[in-house]
């Protein structure tokens, strides 16, 4: 897998990953990452890991080469059908939570349901039932800046899988995080996991926080290293 | 399936203060006619007329400039006569006789000393004046040449009947200003900017009036009293279009600064619109937003407007008296007001909206929060 070229990001000359069955790298690497795996991304900054990420979930394109996630060869999707996709198949969890500061966390976790078909009271019910798989019911009304970082990033979470999407991109989702509030939201990925069978790609530096993961990648210079499966 | 987060403009719209400003000009004005006295007679001849009566712009001030009203010398009793059903005369002078009404009394004193006046309601409530007061106006049009005051007694206080006239008028003898200016102890124009004319049931004498002066060097118009006020205003350094220039400027540069407020929320928007990219929400959503708020906001703006123009219309009126004597919010301005808001909101909405609208996601994300 090549995605250097000059010594900056510029290219990923091919990159499949994801998903349902199987993900289609063409050459020279593929790369699959089967339904319902949780795996860790490690590798220095620069390696690229992000870059995948943000490949997988259709927020960046590749400049060539062929991705399928599910099914769906997103080098073929483009503008409203790209963010369509994005909204029914993915949820993101980011290292700075990205939480909307002017909304509550119920009103941050109603969000991606505005673009389901589903009805007002069935929006409230899917954000009150993702708030309290976090834990959050208690929570609610606050805004971002009412809550700890551990509390933002279970809303995050909550947003992530408000609209049940298959696949949830997490960004060093502990980055910002203590260890105790790391461990809590770690604990909460891997509950998704397990309980809701998503398949989970998360990008970490830290150790401890990858061997929750069930396979882990090692990036380096944008080549993929090693790819090892952790023990149970 | 993609709703329009519209909660979020609404947040926003509250949560940030917009800070507008208005600046008001100040206005200087000139009025001239001169039409020789004699002309009273002649308007008098006409078939159709029934009374004349001179009108001439005093044109001074009370104690400061700032203190400005309307004064007219007139001819008292033909005046008085004319506007019996516009005005009424509320208080006077003291030695009222028993069948006496205190209009009448007025009247008569007035008739009795040259310097008399009778005064508005609200004239004499804002300078404190009452009946048998000697009050002195500093002169700009009717000087004297030992460059004093004029000295003018207060003989009677009036109510106006009818919107035709205002509470904030002082009405002078006109022979008094006749009376230096003859002697050569007051210089000024020498004739009557204005003659008001009674007209017999149903007559239309305007074109008759007219016909007197077609061969003179001065060609007055005769009007309808309404339509004299309007065109009083006019003459007065075109205040109509003054004012619509000094409201054309300040909405030019309220135009600006929605513009620029705008631009400064699109510029605080951008990680905002990275998260709704990244969760699905397509460009036309978020352009729509942008554009929502920018309008919201000339709405509300252009609404507080609105209503603050209602809310201090009477006021306005009170304040202005005969300098703006037909001051009034018609429905058309308000409803040009609404539209010219809407505008301006979604003119300003279109440069930050497009501008979010191109970003990528990871981009709009990396920006700062």
């Amino acid at each position: 897998m090549f995605l250097y070229e000059d010594g900056r990001v510029r290219k990923v000359a091919a990159a499949g990953l994801v998903g349902g069955e199987q993900v289609v790298l063409d050459p020279p690497a593929d790369l699959s990452i089967g339904d319902g795996e949780f795996v860790a991304m490690m590798g220095p900054s620069g390696s690229g890991k992000t870059t995948i990420l943000n490949i997988a979930g259709g927020l960046d394109e590749p400049d060539s080469g062929r991705v399928e996630v599910a099914g769906t060869e997103l080098t073929r999707l483009h503008g409203p059908a790209l963010s369509a996709w994005r909204a029914r198949h993915v949820g993101f969890v980011f290292q700075a939570f990205n939480l909307v500061p002017v909304l509550t966390a119920f009103e941050n976790v109603m969000l991606p349901l505005l673009l389901t078909p589903l009805g007002k009271a069935e929006r409230r019910k899917q954000a009150e039932f993702a708030l309290d798989i976090v834990g959050l019911t208690d929570r609610m009304k606050h805004r971002p800046s009412q809550l700890s970082g551990g509390q933002e990033q279970r809303v995050a979470i909550a947003r992530a899988i408000a609209s049940d999407p298959d696949l949830i991109l997490a960004d060093e989702p502990t980055g910002d995080l203590d260890r105790s509030s790391a461990d809590s939201v770690l604990e909460l990925l891997g509950r998704l996991n397990k309980e809701l069978g998503k398949t989970i790609m998360m990008v970490t530096h830290d150790a401890v926080a990858a061997e929750r993961a069930g396979r882990v990648l090692h990036l380096d210079k944008g080549l993929l290293v090693e790819d090892a499966r952790v023990a149970s | 399936m993609s709703r329009t987060p519209w909660l979020l403009a609404r947040r926003h719209v509250v949560t940030h203060w917009i800070r507008t400003g208005l600046t008001l000009g100040s206005m200087a004005v000139s009025l001239f006619v001169d039409l020789p006295r004699d002309c009273q007679a002649k308007v008098a001849g006409v078939d159709e007329v029934a009374q004349v009566c001179k009108f001439q712009w005093f044109g001074g001030y009370y104690q400061d400039r700032s203190n400005f009203f309307g004064q007219f010398g007139v001819d008292p009793e033909l005046f008085f006569e004319m506007y019996a059903k516009d005005l009424k005369i509320v208080e006077g002078p003291a030695d009222r006789a028993p069948d006496e009404t205190v209009h009448q009394a007025s009247v008569r004193a007035m008739l009795a000393d040259r310097r008399s006046t009778v005064v508005g309601s609200r004239l004499a409530k804002d300078f404190g004046w009452k009946v048998g007061d000697t009050v002195q106006i500093i002169p700009t049009i009717f000087q004297k040449v030992d460059g004093s005051a004029w000295d003018f007694l207060v003989v009677g206080i009036y109510e106006p009947l009818r919107s035709n006239v205002d509470d904030r008028t002082m009405w002078l003898r006109y022979d008094y200003l006749q009376e230096g200016l003859d002697a050569g102890t007051v210089t000024g124009p020498r004739g009557v900017g204005t003659f008001s004319v009674n007209l017999k049931p149903g007559a239309d004498a305007a074109a008759a009036i007219d016909a007197i002066f077609e061969n003179g060097p001065q060609r007055p118009r005769t009007t309808t009293e309404a339509a004299f006020q309007a065109a009083f205003v006019s003459m007065m350094g075109n205040v109509p279009l003054f004012v619509a220039t000094i409201g054309g400027a300040v909405v030019f540069a309220v135009f600006f600064s929605v513009i620029n407020t705008m631009l400064m929320a699109g510029r605080q928007r951008v990680h905002e619109v990275g998260i709704l990219k990244a969760l699905g929400f397509a460009n036309s959503v978020i352009g729509r937003l942008m554009l929502g708020e920018a309008v919201v906001l000339g709405l509300v703006g252009g609404g507080l407007g609105i209503l603050l123009a209602i809310g201090t219309e009477s006021g306005m009126r009170a304040m202005l008296g005969t300098f703006l004597p037909n001051y009034a919010v018609q429905p058309f301005t308000l409803v040009w007001a609404a539209g010219l808001a809407l505008l301006v909101g979604l003119v300003s909405g279109i440069a930050p909206a497009l501008t979010l609208v191109r970003l990528r996601p990871t981009e709009a994300m990396r920006a700062e929060a």
